[in-house]
């Protein structure tokens, strides 16, 4: 589904949801998790609305985990509420929780086949032992399994344990699916296609499906919203285009994506608008700091650009319309073939480097290491935020 | 600055390795490369021909009747020895009792691990497993007879536990020299050989597993009957195995706690040899125990297969 199909579909189901009083799936309040005097996680608040699709993303040691560890049930928070679909859950035992959780070794039953995996939660829940063979098959062609369930879990490639484990998971309807980092260990191609795969799963079934990463692009591909975690705290929630394109501070904006940092004193500040002083010289810029922290001339400050978002021109010629343009000589290029990465610094000043993508449709030209180059962008694109 | 170089890039050990190769080269030229697996391999084909020999002899032995006149066995080659030992109601009264009690020891072994196993693996807290490690290896420090000994001061008629009870105005019971007194001795040495048996087989099952029979629904106890028990087989098996040959072979124990009334069948045997000297009874008793083992062990490796026991490695 393209970004904008995306966006429809967030708006088209916003009007059901807000004519009945909307219960959220998942609530987490002030949840706090401390293992021996270290918090794990502190002061975590969201609501995640039925049907939604939430990655949370931080590197690791963030407590991406164990926030998902404590909605499962597998921990206990030291403070807060966690709440699925209106019910208070942290006193429930992960038994006794609708939740389906694919862990991220999988945690197959070697012992069983496929089917026998996928209907171990149907006999633990007691279903009826009648209707168990049908919905077991059900479940395993939804994971196009089907020809695959008397085999043996080691019998399995990689990518079908991977199908198992999410049939098994969503085989008894739970309320919620938990998805803790399950593709880490797959190799790229692999990764790629089981991640359009549960989304693929979790639209059809219209499944409220908490991800856990540390893979940004993932992040992005498969969610409708973003949490983005670092020590602890949530840095910020907001849907993929906003967590990329409107970072809540800069260890969000250096997490997602490739992004340069620019050091710097602000010069002026008019509103939002901002120039920075950088060692390129003075550089137009946009406040990216939460409403209440206004800028003040004067202060350390860092810019965020993106590595894409600078284009690069050979010295001389000037690529018109852009708000800022710097010199600088090439001291790297990698040739990626959709695109080519440089390296280009401010004659000795290593500090003041910059990444830049290169897409380069129309001219197909190489600058050679050791140019000499203008480097421009957009005032919206240099995101300063401040340094405290 | 010179880079000082590190030490752990060419450790000790590899220098030792290194002084053994040398040494190794020394003795045992490189032209003689081909018969260093067969000489590796010597010193277990020794012993196995060995057994095999004296198996051999046994069997031999059994064939021949102790002549009462002269206290020789036979010349010529009889299978009266077989006929009497089925025969004779004491025989068959030892046998079952050996193997009944080593049926009995290897589940009561078995069920006692467990949990001690379990906790030793899964608890969280360092301390807990190094108490539980020491406390199991304790008793191999002391040898059965000695334990067996200890239960004789415990339990007999002026031992503590009388004396307990007999505070409590119980008793005095008679605790030992009875059945259940052999077979409570057999267990408590089992017990140790069962926990190390069964550990590696329950740290091999992830942690996750459990964490997700959990989330699919069971509880504990369905997850250990459907998930924990059926993933440790190998290790029941193995701990099984073990236990139950030699339970079943045991000598000192039922000597001991049995206070000469609860033979097993090598109290029989060591009767037969050192005290009536009937050394073709003797070797008849044997041969029939090495069959009835070797019978149990494949048994439970043609329906459960060889568990930790067997060679063969199957990944998941």
């Amino acid at each position: 589904m393209s970004a904008a199909a995306r966006a429809m579909a967030a708006d088209s189901s916003a009007p059901d949801r807000a004519a009945a009083p909307v219960v959220p799936a998942v609530s987490v309040r002030d949840v706090a998790m401390v293992f021996s005097g270290q918090a794990a996680v502190a002061d975590a608040s969201f609501d995640l609305a039925s049907g939604r699709f939430l990655t949370i993303l931080g590197p690791s040691g963030s407590g991406k985990t164990t926030l998902l560890r404590m909605i499962a049930g597998f921990q206990r928070p030291t403070r807060g509420e966690i709440a699925i679909n209106g019910r208070p859950v942290s006193a429930v035992p992960p038994h006794k929780r609708r939740v389906g959780m694919v862990f991220q070794k999988l945690a197959l039953f070697p012992h069983m086949t496929a089917a026998e995996n996928v209907a171990f939660p149907l006999k633990m829940r007691r279903f009826d032992a009648r209707e168990i063979p049908a919905r077991v098959a059900r479940y395993l062609d939804l994971v196009h399994l089907g020809p695959y369930a008397d085999r043996r879990i080691h019998e399995l490639s990689g990518g079908q344990q991977q199908r198992v484990a999410i049939a098994r998971a969503l085989v008894f309807e739970p309320d919620l699916l938990l998805l803790d980092e399950p593709l880490a260990a797959l190799d790229r191609k692999l990764r790629e296609e089981m991640q359009l795969e549960f989304r693929r799963i979790q639209k059809e079934l219209c499944i409220t499906t908490i991800n856990v990463t540390h893979d940004q692009r993932e992040a992005l591909v498969v969610s409708d919203e973003v949490i983005v975690m670092d020590r602890g705290r949530i840095q910020q929630m907001a849907d993929p285009i906003s967590a990329y394109r409107e970072p809540a501070n800069a260890f969000v904006a250096s997490f997602i994506g490739v992004t340069n940092r620019i050091e710097g004193r602000l010069s002026d500040a008019q509103g939002d608008a901002v120039t920075l002083d950088t060692p390129f010289g003075p550089c137009a810029g946009r406040w990216g700091a939460p409403a209440g922290r206004s800028p003040r001339v004067g202060e350390a400050a860092t810019g965020m650009l993106r590595a894409e978002q600078i284009r690069v021109a050979p010295s001389g010629e000037d690529r018109g319309g852009l708000d800022a343009s710097v010199s600088a000589e090439i001291v790297d290029v990698i040739f990626e073939g959709e695109r080519v990465v440089y390296e280009a610094r401010l004659a000795g000043r290593p500090e003041a480097t910059l990444r830049v993508f290169d897409h380069d449709p129309l001219g197909h030209a190489v600058q050679p290491v050791g140019a000499t180059v203008r480097l421009g962008w957009n005032r919206r694109d240099l995101i300063v935020f401040p340094n405290d | 600055m010179p880079l000082r170089p590190s030490r752990s890039a060419y450790p000790l050990s590899w220098r030792v390795l290194d002084a053994l190769e040398a040494g190794a080269r020394g003795v045992w030229p490189a032209r003689f490369a081909r018969g260093v697996p067969w000489l590796m391999l010597a010193p277990a084909i020794l012993l196995v021909g060995l057994l095999a020999v004296s198996l051999f002899e046994i069997a031999d032995a059994s064939l021949r009747t102790l002549d009462t006149a002269t206290f020789l066995p036979s010349e010529e080659h009889t299978l009266a020895n077989y006929a009497r030992a089925f025969s004779e109601p004491v025989v068959l009264a030892v046998g079952l009792r050996s193997l009944g009690g080593a049926l009995l020891v290897t589940l009561a072994t078995l069920i006692l691990a467990f949990p001690y196993a379990y906790a030793m693996v899964r608890t969280p807290s360092a301390a807990w497993r190094k108490t539980l490690l020491i406390a199991l290896f304790l008793p191999f420090f002391i040898g059965q007879v000695v334990r067996a000994y200890g239960w004789l001061i415990l339990l007999g008629n002026q031992g503590l536990a009388n004396e307990i009870l007999g505070l409590a105005g119980l008793g005095p019971y008679r605790l030992l020299f009875n059945y259940w007194a052999v077979l409570f001795g057999l267990v408590q040495y089992m017990l140790p050989f069962a926990v190390l048996m069964l550990a590696p087989a329950l740290s091999a099952i992830p942690e996750e597993v459990e964490a997700a029979a959990g989330s699919l629904g069971a509880n504990w106890g369905r997850t250990l009957l459907h998930v924990v028990f059926p993933m440790a087989k190998p290790g029941f098996v193995g701990a099984g195995l073990v236990v139950l040959t030699l339970t079943l072979t045991d000598f000192a124990i039922p000597a001991i706690l049995g206070g000469g009334g609860q033979d097993f069948i090598a109290n029989a045997i060591y009767d037969q040899f050192f005290r009536t000297s009937d050394q073709g009874m003797g070797a008849t008793l044997t041969v029939l125990l090495v069959l009835v083992g070797s019978t149990l062990v494949g048994l439970v490796f043609a329906l459960f297969g060889a568990g930790t026991l067997s060679l063969r490695g199957r990944g998941p």
